[in-house]
């Protein structure tokens, strides 16, 4: 009897004896736990079969990780913050610089302003009025506090200046007639006063037989320009 | 016939039941299904050639596992588990072999 024949007998036809029961019972064991060792190996990845020492190991890996990572994220926490910092205090210098450019702009006369001011119209019938009485009258104005005046249509800056005798008056070299209407944004409740003292502004003007009349308003507009001129050799001395 | 049968049951007994291990256990299962799978192909050969007992397989199967599980266990103690069990593998594996080699001549005659 070979061994194939001896295999063939032991498969087929099945006998139910005490080895054949025996052997059963054995492999059916072996493919159990070849079932769960597969089983578990396959689904729980590699960390399951894994040894102590080198979960361990993984353990000791991942914490290593997790403390370069934290590491990063607190830098990288901490450049945010910077960042957001500068650019708020960019923003900031900004917002300073256009409010001291409004500020400086209203100074030199190139942009518009508006506010609470008075209007001084000097009507003068007889060609009196001198170009000095008017320099006075806004020397005067200035003294009290005016922010920001305009005369017929031309903003006072602080190179401004009147030539010409009665009832030919320049400004700036802008000839102007009477009236001359003046009109200051400014705290009407110092600016009147200020015009109207004994021996002030008005005083004078009415010996010289002008006829002067001063208008409070809470809203004076002075849209007179005058055009940015760079200085030809002036350059800012700052940074 | 019914030996055949009883591993495809205790296959399908496993995948379907999923018995949960106990963890004590569990690092030595691997190792004696190793050495489980030994003593079946020596069983089978022994059988092939007409000197097959049953008790002594049992004995063998019994003891193979046990003996497998004890070596992994001895190196887990002496901090050589990983080592040993990689031995006991390798020794299985050869033995595994020249017992198909046996078994192959007997069916194919080659």
């Amino acid at each position: 009897m070979t061994g194939r024949q001896r295999l063939v007998a032991g498969l087929w036809p099945p006998r139910v004896t005490r080895a054949q029961l025996t052997v059963a019972a054995l492999l059916f064991v072996l493919g159990l736990g070849l079932a769960i060792q597969v089983r578990s190996t396959s689904d729980n990845s590699a960390l399951r079969g894994a040894r102590q020492e080198d979960l361990v190991r993984i353990l000791a890996e991942l914490d290593n990780r997790t403390e370069r990572l934290e590491d990063e994220k607190q830098s990288l926490e901490a450049q945010r913050t910077e960042l957001e910092n500068s650019s708020d205090q960019a923003e900031e210098a900004r917002k300073q610089t256009r409010q001291k450019e409004q500020q400086l702009g209203i100074l030199a006369g190139t942009v518009a302003a508006r506010g609470p001011g008075i209007t001084l119209t000097i009507a003068d019938g007889s060609g009196s009025v001198e170009a000095d009485m008017l320099l006075d009258a806004i020397q005067e104005l200035r003294a009290a506090g005016a922010e920001a005046i305009q005369v017929n249509g031309n903003r006072i800056v602080a190179d401004t200046y009147f030539t010409g005798t009665g009832g030919d008056i320049d400004v700036d070299g802008n000839r102007i007639g009477a009236p001359y209407i003046f009109k200051v944004i400014g705290k009407p409740q110092d600016l009147e006063p200020a015009l109207n003292i004994p021996g002030g502004v008005v005083q004078t003007l009415e010996k010289e037989r002008a006829t002067v009349t001063v208008t409070r308003s809470e809203k004076i507009v002075v849209d007179a320009l005058r055009p940015v001129k760079r200085p030809d050799y002036a350059r800012s001395s700052t940074r | 016939m019914i030996a055949v049968l009883g591993l495809v049951i205790g296959v399908v007994a496993g995948l379907l039941v999923r018995p949960e291990v106990p963890a004590v256990v569990e690092p030595y299962l691997p190792i004696a299904v190793v050495a489980a799978l030994d003593a079946v192909f020596g069983g089978l050969r022994a059988m092939l050639d007409g000197i097959f007992v049953d008790k002594v397989f049992v004995v063998s199967f019994l003891s193979n596992v046990v003996v497998a599980a004890l070596i992994v266990f001895l190196g887990d103690k002496l901090g050589v588990g990983a080592q040993l069990s990689t031995g006991v593998v390798v020794v299985l594996g050869i033995r595994i072999f020249s017992n198909a080699a046996a078994i192959r001549r007997h069916v194919f005659r080659a």
